[in-house]
């Protein structure tokens, strides 16, 4: 396991695992009820802002902003 | 026999699940939609038939979770608990799941489950999941999950009759219902102590002894935000409930389940203990075509080109398809007219009707094909899952003036009619984005604004080029719709500053799988809204337009016209009469004659209430460079601003059926207009500047009252077209009178 990287680093194509979301409690409970929780696979799709992500086969956008933060891990490819 | 009473069925499930489609394949065209009192959520009741029982099916806001933090949200809630009046007790639950994501559908599961009820579990997209190379082992997940399971593919119908089957069984036999909570035991302990808690301080339990729901005594620890506190302390007497509440959340966080963080936790884990051994992946994601087809749509240079594409396809066609039937519908109106013409007495009853009546509907009646049109093709966009890759792709534009992605496709619709576009909005969940993007969407210079500049600029604006190359006319045209633009840009900027200001959460948004569109759900929808147009835009617009009608036909002044031009009148048609039918003297004849019945139409529309508003406003619109006549033309349209053509042709003795959609009718208004002087000076009302700020006025004014019903209905309240149109006549006024005082420094 790597340590944990901010989610716009991880470059496309490249698995990783949610390692927690941080922000407003609130914010972060409905990240969660939409799957984004730690944990789960997860994959950059298109980066930028808004960003596409694949999470455990759905699609999400997402703009990256100040109110949350998502750190991943990389898991390792053979 | 007597029927059994009916049976309500909610139907819940996450957003792009298919809901929708599950709900018309199931009711049918049996569908009332309305609103429920107080909150922006609409209400979707359909009929159909268990077997010999009859059935009502609430169609429930799609959501991921039942954690309420807005009365929109709590909706859903009440209607599963049974607490909202105007439901009925639920007597089963459908939760539709998406097969391809069953971890996140089933958190909402998980929620449903534990109020109770009997529920069912419709797998849908299992065609889809099949394609991912995913294999369900539904016999498993039933087991499991402890509830009937029924696999389904909505948008073609398969599975519909099992599903009912099922239902039928489930709520004649209801399974013992012992429900384990995915709790630990400390956050059970605190929930019934909360809801002891709740229950004795609540008024109406004294006697009806209505406990609080236990899901509601759960959500009362979960939700942090407060919003659940403060509905339900309304009805609570206990004032020491709040601070019982605070003192149980942070007993959990000591113990190590801290609100609301644990329920993610518990929901999960209980989700992977249904799902355990029931999906098997692939060892590599499988490849299908729609991840091919998605990387283009959502490739920044290719899919936005794409994206440009296909509305420039959308909207040319809305006005491509749409023209002929709006001709036709403007000749069969005309034809109505002639007929009621032709079978009433002349007189105040005949002009009541053709004008009034007719004439009113069909000014409301003349904007359904392109919103039907629109409607389509939005339907289809939206239905087959490409709607979510637009509003990613203009999510940078949009969040510049506060907004989101999500608002981009309500706002261009504004620019064929601000109708659909307003109803479009029901895509967005964030309630102060909706708003502010209903506010705004009138600004967009929609169709019928359109000859107004068309007439304006081609009498005033020289057909020259600036710079040797941008032709003028042209440059006016793209001005007008800019300043739409921009005005609604600034406008939504302020409004997200100040009125609408809040905290706005992240933004995340799904982009759902791409399927096949049902047909049938595209014609629902597109006749669905458009029947919501004809039913509360006509009755009001008719409404008006009979006010506008009597305020311009009375009081019938008669003095004038008896003294001056009925004796011209009777000499020309004696002189008509006398003519013999091959006479080349019988046209120029003619001319006159309609010459003189034009200016008496004049005279009476001085002389009606109209005039009198028109020339009493005088003062005010003066300082835009206006006459009393176009004071008179502009309150005529404030209903309908495309009246304006036709109230400027009765006031320049053209008549009142001008066609403002043929070039020689424009041509012959705009050579009026070019004529007409002060009546005090005699110098020309018209020039440069006074064309601009009429141009200006119309592009930001509210003069539909069609779009302003819509905006009640959308937004439930009266506050907000009130507010609508206050704010654009105040900035219309404003920026005309600019206009108008800058343009005469240089002309």
């Amino acid at each position: 396991m790597h340590d944990p990287i901010p989610l716009s680093l991880l470059a496309p194509g490249q698995c990783a695992e949610v390692d927690q979301v941080t922000g407003h409690p609130d914010h972060v409970h409905r990240l969660e009820e939409l799957g984004l929780r730690s944990g789960a696979a997860i994959e950059i799709v298109q980066r930028g802002s808004p960003c596409i992500i694949r999470l455990s086969g759905q699609k999400l956008c997402l703009r990256a902003d100040e109110l949350f933060n998502v750190l991943v891990r990389c898991v390792a490819t053979n | 026999m007597l029927e059994r009473p009916p049976l309500t069925v909610a139907l819940i499930g996450n957003p792009n699940t298919g809901k929708s489609t599950l709900f018309t394949a199931l009711a049918g065209v049996r569908q009332r939609v309305g609103n429920y009192p107080g909150v922006t959520v609409e209400k979707k009741v359909g009929s159909m038939r268990l077997g010999e029982r009859r059935c009502e099916l609430v169609d429930l806001p799609g959501t991921y979770s039942l954690a309420p933090r807005s009365p929109d949200e709590m909706v859903a809630v009440d209607v599963l608990l049974s607490r909202r009046g105007d439901v009925a007790g639920v007597d089963a639950v459908i939760s539709i799941v998406d097969a391809t994501n069953l971890e996140r559908n089933l958190y909402l599961v998980g929620q449903v489950l534990e109020m109770g009820l009997p529920t069912i579990v419709a797998l849908n997209m299992v065609d889809l999941a099949r394609a991912r190379g995913l294999t369900i082992d539904v016999e498993r997940l039933r087991e499991q999950l402890g509830v009937p399971v029924v696999e389904l593919q909505a948008n073609r119908g398969v599975g519909v009759n099992d599903l009912k089957r099922v239902l039928a069984e489930s709520v004649d036999a209801p399974a013992a219902r012992n429900r384990v909570s995915p709790f630990p035991e400390a956050f059970q302990r605190e929930t019934e102590h909360v809801q002891t808690l709740w229950s004795r301080s609540d008024a109406k339990s004294e006697n009806g002894r209505e406990p609080l729901p236990r899901y509601l005594a759960e959500r009362l620890l979960l939700d942090t935000s407060g919003y659940l506190q403060n509905t339900l302390t309304s009805q609570a007497a206990d004032a020491r409930a709040g601070e019982e509440l605070l003192a149980a959340r942070k007993r959990l966080a000591e113990a190590g389940c801290a609100v609301p963080a644990v329920e993610a936790q518990c929901r999960y884990r209980w989700v992977a203990e249904v799902l355990d051994g029931v999906v098997t992946r692939p060892s590599q994601r499988v490849e299908i075509v729609g991840d091919r087809v998605d990387r283009l749509l959502t490739h920044k240079v290719w899919g936005t080109l794409v994206f440009a594409l296909l509305m420039l396809l959308v909207f040319s066609s809305v006005f491509i398809f749409a023209d002929p039937l709006m001709g036709m519908i403007d000749e069969a109106i005309g034809a109505l007219g002639g007929v009621a013409e032709a079978a009433l007495p002349p007189g105040p009853v005949e002009s009541l009707v053709v004008d009034g009546v007719i004439g009113g509907v069909g000014s409301v009646l003349i904007f359904l094909p392109q919103i039907l049109f629109l409607f389509f093709f939005l339907a289809v966009l939206e239905d087959c899952g490409y709607m979510a890759r637009a509003a990613y792709l203009m999510d940078k534009l949009m969040v510049r003036v506060g907004l989101s992605g999500k608002s981009f496709i309500p706002l261009l619709s504004s620019f064929a009619c601000a109708i659909p576009g307003v109803m479009a909005t029901r895509v967005i969940e964030n309630r102060r984005d909706r708003l502010t993007t209903i506010l705004v969407a009138p600004l967009m210079s929609c169709s019928a604004r359109l000859p107004v500049y068309a007439i304006l600029i081609g009498a005033f604006i020289p057909a020259t080029t600036m710079l040797e190359f941008i032709p003028l006319q042209g440059l006016t045209l793209f001005s007008m719709y800019l300043l739409g633009m921009v005005t609604a840009a600034v406008v939504a900027l302020v409004l997200k500053r100040t009125l609408l200001r809040g905290p706005t959460p992240p933004f995340v948004m799904e982009l759902p799988n791409y399927k096949w569109p049902s047909p049938r759900m595209v014609l629902y929808r597109m006749g669905e809204r458009g029947w919501a147009f004809v039913r509360r835009a006509g009755t009001l617009i008719l409404a008006v337009s009979i006010l506008v009608w009597a305020a311009s036909s009375y009081p019938h002044n008669a003095a004038e016209v008896d003294e001056r031009l009925e004796p011209r009148r009777e000499a020309l048609e004696t002189q008509l009469a006398e003519l013999d039918v091959s006479s080349p003297q019988r046209e120029g004849v003619e001319e006159q004659l309609v010459e003189v019945e034009n200016e008496i139409a004049a005279v009476y529309q001085r002389e009606s209430i109209l005039g009198h508003m028109g020339r009493a406003i005088e003062p005010v619109v003066r300082p835009l460079g206006w006459d009393w006549r176009i004071g008179c033309a502009v309150i005529a349209s404030f209903p309908a601003r495309e009246v304006v053509m036709g109230a400027l042709g009765v006031i320049y003795n053209l008549g009142g059926d001008l066609d403002v959609g043929a070039a020689s009718d424009q041509d012959r208004l705009g050579a009026r207009m070019r004529a007409a002087e002060w009546d005090d000076t005699g110098e020309p009302v018209y020039n440069v500047p006074v064309a601009l700020s009429i141009m200006v006025f119309f592009a930001l004014c509210a003069q539909c009252a069609a779009t302003l019903v819509i905006i009640r209905r959308e937004t439930n309240s009266w506050r907000w077209p009130v507010f609508t149109f206050v704010y654009m006549t105040t900035l219309a006024y404003g920026a005309a009178l600019v206009t108008y005082q800058v343009g005469m420094q240089f002309f």
